[in-house]
């Protein structure tokens, strides 16, 4: 048998944005004080979704689009353990977009860290859910005639607890907002993560992003929902991110009486 | 000695309930009961209908001829007075002739009771009369029926009772009925019995989505989740159902989904998940008859085959097929035991026909005896989640409990990480697929039922069991020589003890022909045991027209 070297550097190109990603979820993960053992990185297909294997942690890497439900069947299982999704626009609002509209309906207590390149990378540069109209692929050869997915605006419209944005090339503001996320306890996060391809996306490079992120102004106050839907749809020659919308709606698991005697691994194991 | 009873109406005119009144009291007063339901996919009008067969011995089929027909609407009439044995009678909601008795069900239920709903208790009191059966045991159930809707409710349906009685009383007693024993019957349907099978083995998430005619067992498991502590949720669709079961499964809580074909092919790729990851989840597939949206509402045994084979890639699985409701009980906590031992997705196949079956069942454990989930409570400092081992099982450790467990459905190292070794994947996909073998040795061989040196040996497998049953009986009395052979565990097979337990061994003399009865066009399971080499030459009897098989009809094809 000819066998090919494999070994478990990361499958990315040099200079992607998902390195400078997984570098501040581990520096994230420390200042939050989450404990490893009680954490499981929960993702999908794509070269995001390849994140829970490169940092020492519980992973689940699941079907291409499935996180979501797999998440919420761990935290459902067992509320003790910190949930997170790291994975793609494509795995995410893609060929997931059923599950993110019902987990946002759901406001479960995951937490989704989803690495927004605009682009398919494993499958090599086809549009994805979030890519701008008129963006040209091998496919879409006369450009992108889709609207474009804002999760951000869907995830308020859906009364999402937590919903922000940050860019990897920004490093100290990503880790910011990682941090809050963890700390969160209300139900749903999305945290939506600008991030360059640098092999198929040469429209929105790291000088794009870089050019257009603003953080939000200090006063905007993240629980005025007209407002951080405002906020949401902004896209263009300025691109909003920080914390642009929270809500007080208690979680999923908090409203499952039968979750307050503890978790249901909790009750198996007490009726063995 | 047996008898037929066949309410029959439109949906939403409680023909379920009138069924369901009969069923309950029959079987306190000790009579056995086979129950079982005939409907329409729509919530309104139509025809539907309840058959209740009662006897003085066990019963294990329904059959087509009514020897009592309570027709509440003139088509009830028209299509079902043609299928009233000789010497039968009819109750018709409306004025009649010849055999029939005009009742105004829902005027008599309005006029006494003071609403048209209690037209059931009406219908039920005409039943006893004719019957030549004593009202108290009804007006008892009633009673415990009605006790938390109070004095009121209890004496307005005694009242409708009575009523009915009264006005089928010149023809009282004209149908031969069975005696009853005095000795309360218990009875379950299929849809209870797995349901109280799989709470009480401590099935701690069921995520689904509703779909005909699983949907029972999902609602079951709903009513008893508070008591149980469980968590029932309600999918946004079939994959986000089973993926929300292999979390669950990962995270350490026996899980399970219910659905029909067509969720279970959205659910597909889930399997194939719950093979690569090698998580213990369990999947309830009622069937019905397809393809695609098929008949909603009627019955078949068409996706055995699919289950079966179901899933990209190769993986062990078992795949069970009760027939009885005391058997989708047991065959239910093996399910989830066996997923567990195995660490493999496991499919319980039901359909229409037994989910909704009623007849006697022995008094089923509710009591919580949680399944052994094989566990490591506390793993090792070098824990891997894919340790190669003989048995192809790797000790399963679950997150928070001292060792990381990755999972992934690349295929993987030891450590479950993403690898594309291909000395590493040839050696995982041992490890998986000796799994089979271990299942395999501990398959559930056959059950034979009638005489052991039968010429005639028919094969069945899940609910075609009661009715093969009956036409052994049926072949026997008219002196054929005749035994059958019923799979409660279709997947995997133990050739060997296949061929032997169908005399096919090459030992003594085995039986002249084999019949294999199922409900499906192709012959899937003859074609089954032909794939593994347990069987060369048989015959089939098989039936798709969304009806069960009756045991006069097997009787009668496997005679000619």
């Amino acid at each position: 048998m000819i066998n090919p070297p494999s070994d478990n550097t990361p499958a990315w190109c040099p200079g992607c944005g998902n390195f400078a990603i997984l570098k501040v979820l581990d520096r994230a993960i420390e200042a939050a004080g989450v404990d490893r053992d009680k954490l499981v990185l929960v993702s999908g297909i794509g070269q995001a979704a390849k994140t829970p294997h490169y940092t020492r942690a519980n992973v689940f890497n699941g079907l291409h689009g499935r996180a979501l439900p797999a998440a919420t069947g761990i935290k459902l299982a067992n509320h003790g353990l910190e949930v997170v999704v790291t994975s793609g626009d494509g795995d995410m609002y893609g060929e997931g977009g059923n599950h993110l509209l019902h987990t946002l309906r759901r406001n479960v207590g995951v937490k989704m860290f989803v690495h927004n390149n605009q682009v398919y990378g494993l499958t090599k540069g086809q549009a994805s859910p979030t890519s701008d109209p008129g963006f040209v692929t091998k496919i879409q050869t006369h450009g992108v005639v889709l609207a474009p997915v804002r999760p951000l605006a869907l995830a308020i419209v859906e009364d999402c607890s937590f919903v922000a944005r940050s860019f990897a090339g920004d490093q100290e503001h990503l880790e910011a907002m990682m941090v809050a996320a963890l700390k969160h306890t209300g139900g749903t996060v999305l945290l939506d993560i600008l991030q360059p391809c640098i092999s198929f996306n040469r429209v929105n490079t790291f000088k794009w992003y870089k050019d257009r992120v603003r953080p939000v102004s200090s006063d905007h106050d993240p629980f005025d929902r007209a407002k951080a839907l405002a906020l949401a749809m902004e896209w263009g020659e300025e691109i909003p991110i920080g914390v642009i919308y929270r809500s007080k709606r208690p979680s999923f698991e908090s409203q499952l009486g039968v979750l307050a005697k503890g978790t249901l691994v909790e009750q198996f194991e007490a009726a063995t | 000695m047996d008898l037929l009873i066949r309410i029959a109406g439109e949906a939403g005119q409680g023909v379920q309930t009138t069924g369901g009144l009969l069923v309950s009291t029959f079987a306190r007063m000790g009579l056995h009961v086979f129950a079982t339901q005939s409907y329409l996919s729509r919530i309104r009008g139509g025809l539907n209908w309840y058959d209740v067969r009662i006897g003085d011995a066990p019963l294990f089929s329904g059959r087509e001829a009514a020897d009592l027909l309570v027709a509440m609407t003139p088509q009830a009439l028209a299509t079902l007075r043609p299928h009233v044995s000789d010497g039968g009678v009819v109750v018709f909601d409306g004025e009649c002739e010849g055999n029939c008795v005009g009742i105004a069900l829902e005027a008599v239920a309005k006029e006494v009771g003071g609403s048209a709903v209690m037209a059931n208790a009406v219908a039920a009191g005409a039943v006893f009369a004719l019957l030549g059966y004593d009202l108290a045991p009804l007006t008892e159930y009633l009673h415990v029926q009605f006790k938390k809707k109070g004095a009121e409710t209890i004496e307005k349906n005694v009242a409708c009772v009575e009523e009915g009685a009264r006005r089928a009383a010149s023809r009282a007693g004209s149908l031969a009925a069975p005696a009853p024993t005095g000795k309360a019957v218990t009875v379950s349907s299929g849809t209870e019995a797995v349901g109280l099978a799989a709470a009480a083995a401590g099935v701690k998430l069921a995520a689904s989505y509703p779909m005909t005619p699983s949907t029972g067992v999902f609602t079951y498991l709903a009513s008893v989740a508070d008591e149980y502590g469980m968590v029932v949720e309600q999918a946004e669709d079939e994959i986000a159902a089973v993926n929300m079961i292999c979390g669950a499964a990962y995270a350490g809580v026996p899980a399970m989904t219910t659905t029909s074909g067509g969720g279970f092919a959205l659910m597909v790729e889930g399997v194939s998940l719950a093979g690569m990851l090698e998580l213990p989840i369990l999947i309830l597939l009622s069937q019905r008859p397809g393809p695609a949206t098929g008949l909603p509402t009627r019955t078949g045994q068409q996706d055995l085959l699919f289950a079966v084979h179901a899933g990209h890639g190769e993986f062990a699985r078992a795949v069970f097929a009760p027939g009885s409701p005391e058997q989708a009980y047991h065959l239910t906590r093996r399910a989830l035991e066996t997923a567990h031992r195995w660490q493999s997705p496991v499919i319980l196949l039901l359909d229409q026909f037994l989910a909704d079956l009623v007849t006697d069942t022995p008094p089923l454990e509710a009591a919580l005896r949680p399944i052994d989930r094989h566990i490591l409570a506390r793993p090792p400092a070098d824990y891997v989640r894919y340790a190669v081992t003989d048995s192809g099982v790797s000790p399963r450790a679950v997150p928070g409990s001292g060792a990381f467990v990755v999972v992934d459905s690349d295929e993987h190292t030891e450590d479950g990480h993403i690898t594309e070794d291909l000395e590493a994947r040839v050696r995982l996909q041992d490890k998986r697929s000796r799994k089979a073998q271990g299942m395999r040795a501990e398959a559930l061989p056959p059950e034979r039922y009638g005489s052991p040196d039968a010429e005639t040996l028919l094969v069945c497998w899940g609910s075609t069991l009661g009715p093969c049953r009956e036409a052994v009986d049926r072949l026997a009395a008219g002196g054929a020589s005749a035994a059958m052979l019923h799979f409660g565990q279709v997947w995997p097979l133990d050739v060997a003890a296949v061929r032997k337990a169908m005399g096919r061994d090459g030992g003594a003399a085995g039986p002249k022909r084999i019949v294999v009865v199922e409900g499906n066009v192709e012959g899937q399971f003859a074609a089954l045991l032909r794939q593994v080499g347990a069987l060369t030459d048989c015959e089939r009897a098989c039936k798709y027209d969304g009806m069960p098989f009756t045991g006069e009809e097997i009787a009668e094809r496997v005679k000619a």
